[in-house]
């Protein structure tokens, strides 16, 4: 992709910051255009935010004009499977959050894809150690920090 | 002469066998349960506080005192090896101490925290000591157009945290600052940018956006980076302990970020981020290795370090000479005053002067017990980074959400923080600093709000910033630094065509 | 065959006393905090673990934090636990405004309401040498220009901003005219008054009890029905003629839909915790008032409470 973009003489990275960076201008002046209630006195809650919104249009087409120029600079190659195994174990922590799953069973899930994303091969052996973490970590904030983290089926087996 | 006696007397209750005890112990929780990012001091406190419950009031308020400022120093332990800055306080820490700790230097980083704060927390105590009642008329007479003008000032010295681009630094800034518009608008209760989530009604919580840009995002980054072009973790090279050269690099950052943490903290609505940033930025114009910045200069961690501490202890001034908690740790020390039925404030130094002085003397051996419990353990820490990558990075998610999970468990917290690592390891491929993001996070909502105070105050009218000698000499110069460098580049230019 | 009866009848009736004893150690409680650790709600929901488990009224209290929105996404999660007799939630004044403000679609009406445990004064402070000296001085003040009178106070919409503007109404004045400046925190609230940045200040006595003690700050009224004992020289609102009496009140709830033999175990172990020693020593180390109202009584109160509040967040002009 970095040489097709050198080819073409526009910078596609910037290109994409530059009109994310214009969306974000207008969804902050839509979303001050769209309040309804002002202060009676000194500056509305409406002021700031169209500042904000004004300034990020300027970076935006900052952004523009460098990606017809130079360009931001180019990343190396990146290791999209590793990515790939640690986003998953986010997902999955979440999921597994939303759904009740429990502290212990989401640590567990979240180190042994990142270990996994890392380089090591052993996810069960990792996600056995997950869990006694998770579980050690959830008995320390229970007993010595009266938190009780997200409680899932594992989790009421000791209680 | 009075108040030394007074402290003298102080150290006599606190130097008891079961106080110093009780001292021990509250440093020691306090280091433990700061460390775990996203739990603060305030936190820290706060769950502690039922622990104290049983002693006697002095007792319990000198194992306060060891756990608030055994709670600050751990932040800066997770800050500086795992990149993940617990609480808003120590992110200037993390910029330069985690890039040292990768280097191997990680010991040094540690120790030129912990004496940092050490010499920091004594001179600010002293500061507490000597200059409170004086210190505090000065502070309640700052006003709102006045604060407005110490945020524009830092603004402006948050360039320092830009790298090589100022485009893409500004970027970062403003993403931050539109970031921390989102929530309920403080002054009319308005949502603003909430789209209808519940979640977001709060606002972006700054913790989460700084380990989610911090520690999530290198995660990703190292991860994606490690079949290319592996990441070295060098867990100690050198010495472990402080060398000459850092002892020299160090004592005048700590000094300067005293004088920046104290008296700003003393402010009722100082707090501890922007003095460590003005800190920050600070030794990275004085710094003779300014190279080094970015890559781990010791005095980027030497002075931001004693800058938190020193805030710490000046939110102590207004706590007890009037009563104000300035801070969320503060609001917690009152309750922790009001269960014995006490109420700081200007009546406090007269009726109770054993437990006043008892306090200030805790602090003072609090101090001393967090730099002897802790240099040894640096050798400990530290050794934490020769766990092998995968699961010392594992090991750093798993962190990274414990405080969430503990704090805010809901999916959507959970999400934004994920979220944010995403964007922190796109911004690191594609070379956009990160730290400015947060430091927007921090300084945009409060500026927005001291402006709208004091124009509320002056019924709209803006002069109301320059009338005032306080809020006109700051904002002067604020925009002196801005300008300079250009004046400067420009005399340079003109020199160089005069020869 | 009569007395039979009435003796089984006795019997059964302590059987079933004994039960309820022992029914009260095995209750085993989740009692939810819609806000972070370290907050007000969260430190009562702590208290009342500590009371409630002590005093042996409950076997086990499981403390949970629901953070955001006001508590209005704690209201909406103990909305979703229906009919679950075991989930109690705290909240309070703070939580009305909060719905109305943040246009939540749950509302306290959805839940059961089981008592109200403590509640706090306001008082209304200006600097020591302020020259307005009594409530009807700034109720003058208020009604002749509204914009010079600047309030220092807590959070937009919360407890401190709804007395400013029941204030204004009461004396005549336009409550949308107020100038009301919402601080983070009392401490810069009070900060700005000890400077002198503003007219008047308002916030529970508690905060300002060292300044008024010290003479920094005078109190010119209590917004309590009585004078209160720990300041017997600050006069009440009433006293000088305003109508106007406002709690900021902590109370106890708990899910929806639950039964009749439900909604009574959980009413019973709150009342007894309230009457408790423990409670009592509770309420004493952390400077509260006990305010203790429970059953009909508080649902009939709280719906009044809720009235006036939606009310006077539409005068002040805080919603549409």
């Amino acid at each position: 992709m970095a040489s097709e973009t050198t080819t073409r003489r526009i910078d596609r990275p910037a290109l994409v910051v530059a009109l994310l960076l214009f969306a974000c201008a207008g969804i902050v002046a839509n979303d001050a255009a769209s309040q309804t209630i002002v202060s009676t006195y000194g500056l509305g809650p409406t002021a700031v935010p169209y500042v904000v919104s004004i300034c990020l249009a300027v970076l935006g087409l900052a952004h523009l004009v460098v990606a017809f120029k130079e360009g931001i600079p180019k990343p190396g190659p990146a290791d999209t499977v590793a990515i790939l195994w640690i986003v998953g174990g986010l997902v999955g922590l979440v999921a597994c959050i939303a759904f009740g799953g429990g502290f212990i069973l989401a640590t567990a899930l979240i180190f042994a894809c990142t270990a996994r994303g890392m380089g090591r091969r052993a996810f069960a052996v990792d996600f056995i150690i997950g869990l006694v973490l998770g579980l050690v970590i959830f008995l320390v904030f229970l007993k010595l920090l009266t938190l009780s983290l997200p409680a899932g089926p594992l989790e009421r087996l000791f209680f | 002469m009075d108040t030394l006696l007074d402290l003298f007397h102080g150290f006599t209750v606190a130097f008891e066998p079961s106080k110093l005890l009780f001292c021990l112990i509250g440093v020691f929780l306090g280091t433990a349960v700061g460390v775990l990012p996203g739990i603060g001091p305030a936190l820290t406190v706060a769950l502690l506080l039922p622990v104290t419950f049983k002693l006697d009031p002095a007792g319990s308020l000198i194992m306060f005192a060891g756990i608030y400022y055994g709670g600050m120093y751990g932040g800066s332990t997770t800050a500086i090896l795992l990149n993940a800055p617990g609480e808003s306080a120590s992110l200037a820490t993390a910029l330069e101490g985690s890039k040292m700790a990768k280097a191997g230097r990680g010991g040094p980083a540690l120790a030129t925290a912990a004496i940092g704060s050490f010499v920091a927390g004594t001179i600010a105590t002293i500061g507490l000591a000597f200059l409170a009642p004086w210190l505090v008329e000065i502070a309640v007479h700052f006003g709102p157009w006045d604060y407005f003008g110490l945020m524009i000032l830092a603004f402006v010295t948050v360039s320092a945290t830009f790298g090589d681009s100022p485009l893409r630094g500004l970027t970062s800034l403003f993403i931050g600052i539109t970031l921390g518009l989102i929530g309920i608008d403080k002054l009319t209760g308005q949502a603003r940018l909430t789209f209808g989530v519940p979640e977001l009604l709060n606002g972006i919580e700054v913790t989460t956006l700084a380990v989610g840009l911090f520690a999530v995002g290198e995660a990703l980054y190292v991860a994606s980076q490690r079949a290319h072009a592996p990441e070295e973790i060098i867990p100690i090279k050198g010495s472990l302990w402080m060398n000459r050269q850092d002892w020299k690099r160090s004592w005048a950052p700590w000094l300067r970020g005293t004088a920046f943490g104290f008296p700003i903290g003393a402010l009722p609505a100082g707090g501890a981020e922007v003095p460590t940033f003005l800190s920050y930025s600070t030794e990275k114009r004085l710094c003779k290795y300014p190279d080094e910045f970015g890559k781990g200069a010791i005095e980027g961690v030497a002075g931001p370090e004693a800058a938190n501490n020193a805030s710490a202890a000046g939110t102590l001034v207004p706590l007890l000479t009037l009563g104000l908690p300035t801070s969320a740790t503060a609001a917690i020390m009152l309750a922790g005053f009001q269960q014995y039925g006490l109420n700081p404030g200007p009546l406090l130094f007269a009726e109770k002067p054993d437990l006043v002085w008892g306090l200030i003397a805790s602090l003072f051996i609090a101090n001393v017990m967090l730099v002897i419990i802790n240099l040894p353990l640096i050798g400990l820490w530290v050794r934490l980074l020769a766990i092998p990558q995968p699961w010392l990075y594992a090991g750093i998610l798993v962190f990274a959400t414990m405080g969430t999970l503990a704090v805010n468990p809901s999916p959507v917290e959970l999400s934004m923080l994920f979220g944010f690592g995403y964007l922190g390891y796109l911004m690191r491929r594609y070379d956009y600093p990160v730290a400015p993001m947060v430091v927007g996070l921090i300084l945009g909502p409060m500026a927005e709000a001291q402006l709208r105070r004091a124009l509320q105050i002056s019924l709209g009218d803006p002069m109301i910033l320059l009338e005032n000698p306080g809020s006109a000499t700051l904002l002067g110069i604020a925009f002196i630094a801005l300008v300079a460098p250009f004046v400067m580049k420009g005399l340079n230019k003109f020199k160089a065509a005069e020869d | 065959m009569l007395t039979s009866i009435l003796k089984r009848g006795a019997v059964t009736a302590l059987a079933l006393a004994g039960l309820t004893t022992a029914a009260f150690a095995q209750l085993e409680l989740k009692l939810m905090a819609p806000a972070a650790p370290g907050g007000g709600w969260d430190g009562t929901a702590r208290s009342m673990q500590q009371a409630l488990t002590s005093a042996g009224i409950a076997k086990s209290v499981q403390v949970t934090n629901v953070t955001g929105a006001g508590g209005t996404i704690g209201l909406s999660q103990l909305i979703n636990a229906k009919g679950d007799g075991s989930q109690l939630m705290v909240n309070g004044f703070v939580m009305i405004g909060a719905i109305v403000l943040n246009k939540s679609p749950v509302n306290l009406t959805q839940v059961t309401p089981i008592a109200r445990l403590t509640a706090e004064a306001e008082v209304i402070v200006v600097p020591a040498d302020s020259p307005i000296k009594t409530a009807k001085d700034l109720a003058d003040r208020v009604k002749a220009d509204p914009a010079k009178v600047t309030w220092a106070g807590g959070s937009a919409g919360g407890t401190d901003h709804i007395l400013a503007a029941l204030f204004a109404d009461a004396v005549g004045g336009d409550p949308k005219k107020i100038n009301y400046i919402p601080f983070s925190g009392g401490g810069e609230a009070l900060a700005a008054m000890l400077g002198g940045r503003v007219t008047a200040g308002i916030s529970g006595y508690g905060e300002f009890e060292g300044q008024i003690k010290a003479g920094k700050l005078r109190a010119i009224a209590v917004s309590s029905p009585k004078r209160l004992d720990n300041a017997p020289d600050a006069p009440t609102l009433k006293e000088q003629g305003i109508n106007l009496e406002l709690l900021n009140w902590r109370s106890v709830v708990a899910a929806p839909g639950l039964s009749d033999a439900q909604q009574k175990t959980l009413a019973d172990a709150v009342e007894k915790m309230a009457k408790s020693k423990e409670w009592a020593e509770i309420l004493k180390a952390r400077g509260w008032d006990d305010a203790y109202l429970g059953g009909a009584d508080f649902a009939a109160f709280q719906k009044a409470e809720i009235e006036r509040v939606t009310k006077v967040m539409h005068d002040v002009g805080l919603v549409k």
